[in-house]
């Protein structure tokens, strides 16, 4: 079709041809902001490290016969008087486990349910979740996206600071092992898995972020928040991701137990 | 290769490796093009700088994902256009994209005669008006793929649809457009 390729080059023309608005220089407001990445306060190693030395020092002065000895060595005596009894705090502050995850607003599984299109899969194996979070759009795809959070419990240990023993979180769209293969960072390894009525991708090691393309056909990058080993399962068009302190047996039966 | 620039590949090792400096090299290097992306898909400068901004902040949060030796381009625009649609759509709202020639644009072919010259202003001026007043989604395609002359795959990425639906829709959306330049041509 000449007529097409004519109009094609028309339109190439055109492009050097415009008055575009002038590029912002980007680099600098970049600088900053990528040299102030905002973390977890338990990723922050000073923080991890002075509410440790705020714990031992309460655990201590908790106990009468160190408390005068611990006085004299930091000569904090007024303060001692000021404040006669510190109960032992704990580096997890009250309140829902997930709050300080980002996980979106917190509902009930009930609710999700009746609200959203697609069904969201429980393990029947860790039965009903402690806490249920929905992410609407833009921070998630379209149809949303749902975390179950379960406390720590025997056999399966709080990952990191969280007090969260496994995170699941589910949104409706497709792995595309071509993208987050390529996100592996050192010391992280990466193997398909077999599940029942679907696939996986089990990911062991500490991975930040994974990749997936959404119902829309776009592709977003989430954050994996715990940062343990992860197992990604594509199942009936929903991508569940099994975050946790877990071993792959564990992950794996938590997978097809599924419904 | 001394006096060379260092090449896309080196400064994204250095930048997955930390280093800062590598990373806003290779902002610099794109983001012109990613704002102007940005600028066709949201039609707002100031949009645009905000889309391209925080795309180039998650780009670089996601640099692990990038693979050593792949195009950059494709993958950054991807980011940067996915924050663009976003911005969209959570404003609920696509501001008019109004492309403009710029005032002392010369044609293309050597020193044509003022009249020429001319003649193929007027030309341009025509085809952007109705490349203006294409639909949104047509308009979208056009300007990616020849205004700002990506590549298919670049123009996927930008559109975050496949490739093979970006013939589909530049066909069908350059087809359109020749028949509005036909029939302003006859009026």
């Amino acid at each position: 079709m000449p007529e097409l390729i004519e109009l094609e080059q028309q339109l190439n023309r055109l492009g050097a041809q415009l008055d575009w608005p002038a590029t912002p220089n980007l680099a600098s407001a970049i600088r900053l902001r990528i040299g102030a990445r905002p973390r977890w306060w338990f990723e922050n190693r000073w923080a991890m490290a002075a509410a440790a030395a705020i714990l031992v020092v309460a655990a201590l002065v908790a106990y009468p016969p160190s408390r005068a000895a611990i006085a004299d060595w930091i000569d904090v005596h007024t303060r001692f008087k000021i404040v006669p009894h510190l109960s032992t705090p704990t580096p997890l502050p009250p309140g829902p486990l997930g709050r300080r995850l980002g996980l979106g607003q917190q509902t009930t599984l009930a609710q999700v349910r009746s609200t959203l299109k697609w069904q969201v899969l429980v393990p029947a194996s860790l039965g009903q979740p402690d806490e249920v979070y929905l992410q609407p759009p833009p921070d998630a795809p379209s149809d949303g996206e749902v975390t179950l959070v379960y406390a720590s419990r025997q056999g399966i240990p709080a990952a990191g600071e969280t007090g969260v023993g496994v995170l699941i979180t589910e949104a409706r769209g497709s792995i595309n092992s071509e993208f987050f293969g390529k996100m592996l960072g050192p010391g992280t390894t990466i193997e398909p898995v077999n599940i029942e009525g679907g696939s996986g991708y089990w990911i062991a090691g500490a991975p930040h972020a994974f990749v997936f393309v959404d119902r829309a056909g776009e592709v977003r990058y989430e954050t994996l928040r715990l940062a343990t080993n992860t197992l990604l399962v594509n199942k009936g068009g929903t991508v569940i991701r099994i975050e946790g302190n877990l071993t792959k047996a564990q992950a794996l039966e938590m997978a097809a137990s599924l419904a | 290769m001394a006096g060379r620039p260092t090449d896309d590949a080196e400064l994204f090792s250095r930048a997955q490796r930390g280093e800062a400096a590598a990373y806003e090299e290779i902002v610099q290097r794109y983001q012109q093009v990613a704002f102007r992306t940005a600028y066709v898909i949201t039609g707002s400068a100031a949009e645009a700088e905000d889309a391209a901004q925080d795309g180039f902040v998650k780009a670089y949060r996601a640099l692990a994902s990038f693979r050593p030796g792949a195009e950059p381009r494709p993958w950054l625009l991807r980011i940067v256009a996915n924050e663009a649609r976003n911005r969209v759509r959570s404003s609920g709202r696509r501001h008019q994209l109004e492309l403009r020639l710029a005032e002392r644009f010369r044609p293309g072919g050597a020193a044509p005669s003022p009249e020429a010259a001319a003649v193929a202003a007027e030309d341009s001026r025509r085809l952007l008006s109705l490349v203006n007043e294409l639909s949104d989604e047509d308009r979208l395609v056009i300007a990616s793929r020849y205004l700002l002359e990506l590549s298919g795959e670049e123009t996927a990425a930008a559109l975050g649809i496949p490739e093979g639906t970006v013939k589909s829709r530049l066909f069908r959306a350059l087809a359109r457009l020749r028949s509005r330049v036909e029939e302003t041509a006859g009026a």
